[in-house]
């Protein structure tokens, strides 16, 4: 109905538009279950060959959990970290906060390129080179300004005078973060969750320069197989990254519509 | 001048029954001077309405007697207790916000329970008093649901509620009803009067509108540019304002200018306005509630002692349904004086001469000084 | 009253809104200065570094690095070649959004929020799924060369140079441009068109005449965008080009991963965050023209 607006020529235009736009990540699903030898479209044949292909390699195995457990951990950290952040830059307001939110934020505006670049080589002379903590600590430089970004904002939303009238009403200042602040900061963290997780869990050229042969994440074990040999076994191990985040993203939408509820209506 | 500084030396020394204390309270923002020396003493039971534009420090007053503002000087007594240092969750006062500020993660019921829950009280003595909080604002069957669920006048007896079930010492109330419609605020403005007077409790109110104040409050202080202009009951600001902006801000008025006399009349345009303020002599200012203004155009208004007359010529008529209003030019000013309307009234023409009239005691009259 | 006696003493000792601040702030401070501030300056510094052989750095300070940079062609051929192609994929980006841009503005209620999310899905999948996928259709098994081989004609190379890459890298950077023309769009108020079209004009003038002035800031700020991540952008060109495209942010890794060459990578960093800023610059020059 909304259609009325467009004529038949802009409509095929646009369509064709889309198909360009989604055509790469659809093309995945198909040449996973491909039976030949090498990347074809469209496949000879049919098969579950690439997948139990991944189920034997150990390298992807074990990428796939150093990834999973690796953004777990930044993603906590992140949390951890940038929700005490955002309280002082939104609510206490100390001088300079919004120099420090600007400088804080700042990692994004660098190419990762530079950035890989940059701590690869401070970290190769105090000993972090492809070492789980020196990737949690580069995946931290990008997550947090996110996690900063998104708490910020949630907490600039929500409505100071809450926190006010809950100290009024005798509660503490760490009662009234407790049972006041936090709560009212639910859908924020819940974004920042998601976002750290993705961020972190698809990172590949920082890490690219980080990881060696006994340390690496899915991402950057993809690349290096992409490199050497595109075979549908690429395929098999990108539906699996798109599960991941599709996870992710139906688990946010499931919560967010959660909070929702608890915010708006019944 | 002299009247204000007799106002406040009385309010802060003359009532030995003062519950609260404002003592040379002062807040300044770098240069800026949000509230300058306040002096306030508030009688318990009172409830006192602080009124003023925005940016007349009446909102940063209350918030630095709820301890939220820190104070840049002064202090801050409620009985024997000095506040002035004390952190707001150990204040004991009652806070109800302009945006009501209800936690939007909890039922109606736990906003309620809030406060008795931070005084550890028993979960028993807990419900207990909730459910007579809300039934004292009559949303006892409302306890499960969440404020966005309420409608602007729910929440706001909500908060009202969560604000007086701790049964704090003093209650203070923020612009508490700019945020609902006009029929609504009327009702609001009835019950909080009603349940403030059935507990008892001392109370401030912020606000920017001289209806609530003068309807509801006992005694209004009247603040502008961080200072006090007058404090008094509703009938002495009205009746007998300190100084031309109470006049003008509480009530509408009238306003002309001319010269003072010295033996106590003034001159405006050629008429001789006489008022019971004694002024030195030089320019003037003379105002006049529209409603005390009575317009003759018949020429046959007899002239008598206690009442002041003015000459001008009509400009226009605006019939506004309860009243009628008379646009009338006097020099180069056009004022306006107000009647009831009685159903069949003969109505002059625009450019009929007519004369004001209106009670020497109605003039109220201000040198430049003021 | 008793409640206020009560609560009164233990507050009394509150830390200052000051240092409660700094000890909030201290961790993002300290991940902020670990992976950020000391490296990017440490990048600046080792720009001026010598480097010698194996992969050595020298201590003292050198002005080598940038003046290779000027007298070696390779590496003025590099940055023509990477400003250029940038250029090119940016403008191509431009035009492949705009219609889905202005279709998706003029669209509402929950078709408008499906193509948004069909917009923002793409971003949230890998960079190298979706160069992947880009392999699958451009390679010489893929459907676009067979389709071409099938219709009788010699199929062009597709992949392994520079095609492959502009082609990749106009599809991935398509969702932020999108985004960014949208965002422009804010000030495109469709009763503006209807108004140019009752007042005359064909489609074909409303478009030159209204539309397109009135979306001006959203293109520049999306292709700012586009430009800065297209010059940046390593793994679309490291895994289409096979090899034989030549840009900054490969020759970056390639000289820090391969070569060992860490002053020169340094360098190389540099000379793309100067074209950063002089993109930036150029971006509020056109935003201030438009105004």
């Amino acid at each position: 109905m909304e259609m009325h607006r467009t004529s038949l020529p802009m409509g095929i235009l646009v369509t064709l538009l889309f198909l360009f736009l989604l055509a790469p990540v659809l093309l995945v699903f198909p040449i996973s279950f491909s039976g030949d030898q090498i990347l074809a479209f469209p496949p000879s044949s049919w098969s579950l060959r690439w997948y139990s292909a991944l189920a034997s390699n150990t390298v992807m195995i074990s990428a796939f959990s150093t990834s999973f457990v690796l953004a777990a951990i930044v993603t906590a950290l992140s949390l951890l970290i940038a929700v005490p952040a955002a309280y002082a830059i939104v609510r206490l307001k100390t001088a300079g906060s919004e120099f420090l939110f600007n400088l804080f934020t700042a990692p994004l505006l660098l190419p990762t390129i530079v950035l890989g670049l940059a701590i690869l080589i401070v970290f190769a002379s105090i000993g972090l080179l492809a070492t789980f903590h020196g990737l949690v600590i580069a995946h931290l430089v990008v997550t947090l300004p996110y996690a900063l970004r998104v708490l910020a904002v949630s907490l600039g939303a929500a409505n100071m005078a809450c926190e006010e009238a809950a100290s009024s009403l005798g509660a503490k200042p760490l009662t009234v973060f407790r049972r006041v602040t936090l709560p009212m900061m639910t859908p924020g963290i819940v974004a920042a969750t998601a976002l750290c997780f993705l961020v972190s869990f698809d990172e590949v050229v920082i890490t690219l320069f980080l990881t060696g042969p006994r340390l690496t994440t899915l991402p950057v074990e993809l690349f290096n197989h992409v490199e050497r040999r595109a075979d549908p076994l690429v395929a098999s191990v990108s539906v699996l990254l798109i599960i991941v985040t599709l996870a992710v993203v139906l688990i946010v939408d499931r919560s967010m519509g959660l909070t929702k509820t608890f915010v708006e209506k019944k | 001048m002299m009247h204000q500084k007799n106002f406040a030396a009385e309010a802060s020394q003359g009532d030995p029954d003062a519950y609260l204390r404002l003592e040379g309270v002062s807040k300044t923002y770098g240069d800026f001077e949000a509230v300058r020396s306040l002096d306030l003493a508030i009688g318990k039971g009172e409830l006192v309405a602080l009124l003023g534009p925005s940016g007349c420090g009446k909102t940063t007053t209350l918030r630095m007697i709820a301890g939220l503002v820190p104070t840049s000087g002064g202090r801050i007594t409620v009985g024997e207790t000095d506040l002035t240092a004390v952190p707001p969750h150990g204040r004991d006062m009652g806070l109800v916000f302009q945006s009501y500020a209800l936690f939007p993660h909890m039922t109606v019921a736990r906003n309620v329970a809030f406060g008795l829950e931070m005084r550890s009280i028993p979960r028993g003595e807990i419900d207990r008093r909730v459910k007579e909080a809300l039934a004292m604002v009559q949303l006892d069957k409302l306890a499960e649901r969440r404020p966005r669920e309420l409608s602007g006048g729910q929440q706001q007896r909500v908060a009202l509620a969560r604000a007086l079930v701790v049964k704090p010492s003093i209650l203070l109330l923020d612009e508490p009803l700019s945020n609902l419609d006009a029929k609504l605020r009327d009702e609001m403005r009835t019950q909080i009067r009603d349940i403030q007077q059935q507990v008892g409790i001392t109370t401030v109110f912020v606000t920017h509108d001289q209806v609530e104040a003068l309807s509801m409050c006992d005694r209004i202080v009247v603040m502008r540019n961080g200072r006090v202009e007058q404090i008094g009951t509703p009938v002495d600001v009205y009746e007998r304002p300190a100084t031309p902006f109470v006049a003008s801000f509480v009530g509408r008025t009238i306003r002309l200018s001319g010269t003072a006399n010295g033996d106590g009349a003034i001159d405006i345009g050629g008429d001789v306005i006489r008022s019971a303020a004694g002024l030195a002599p030089g320019p003037a200012e003379i105002m006049v509630r529209p409603h005390r203004i009575e317009v003759d155009w018949t020429g046959q208004a007899k002239t008598k002692d206690d009442v002041n007359r003015l000459s001008g010529v009509l400009c226009r008529i605006t019939f506004v349904g309860d009243v009628i209003q008379y646009h009338v030019g006097i020099g180069d000013a056009e004022v306006i004086a107000e009647a009831s309307t009685t159903g069949n009234q003969q109505l002059p023409a625009a450019g009929t001469p007519v004369t004001l009239s209106w009670r020497v005691e109605d003039t109220m009259a201000f040198g430049s000084g003021q | 009253m008793s409640v206020a006696a009560t609560f009164a003493s233990p507050s009394s000792k509150a830390p200052s809104t000051a240092s409660l601040a700094v000890m909030l702030l201290l961790p993002i401070a300290l991940v902020n200065a670990v992976g950020f501030i000391i490296p990017v300056l440490n990048l600046a510094r080792m720009s001026f570094n010598e480097a010698l052989p194996g992969g050595g750095i020298g201590e003292a300070l050198t002005l080598a690095n940038w003046q290779s940079l000027v007298s070696d062609g390779f590496y003025l051929g590099l940055v023509v070649n990477s400003i250029g192609v940038s250029l090119l994929i940016t403008l191509i980006t431009l035009v492949l959004s705009y219609p889905i841009a202005l279709y998706l503005h003029r669209s509402s209620g929950r078709w408008r929020t499906f193509l948004t999310v069909l917009v923002i899905s793409p971003l949230l999948t890998s960079a190298v799924v979706r160069t992947y996928g880009w392999i699958a259709i451009l390679s010489d098994q893929g459907p676009v060369v067979q389709t071409i081989a099938a219709l009788g004609f010699t199929p062009p190379r597709l992949m392994f140079n520079l095609t492959g890459v502009i082609v990749g890298l106009s599809e991935i950077l398509m969702p932020y441009m999108i985004l960014a023309l949208l965002a422009g769009f804010g000030r495109l108020d469709p009763r503006v068109e209807e108004a140019a079209r009752t007042l005359g004009a064909t489609p074909f003038r409303t478009f030159a005449r209204v539309i397109l002035p009135l979306t001006l800031p959203g293109i520049a700020l999306g292709c700012l965008l586009c430009f800065v991540l297209s010059i940046s952008s390593f793994i679309t060109p490291k895994l289409m080009g096979g090899g034989r495209v030549f840009l900054l942010a490969t020759e970056i890794y390639d000289q820090a991963i391969v070569t060992l060459n860490w002053p020169l990578a340094a360098t190389l960093s540099m000379l793309v965050l100067i074209i950063f800023g002089a993109a930036l610059g150029a971006y509020s020059r056109v935003l201030r023209a438009i105004d």
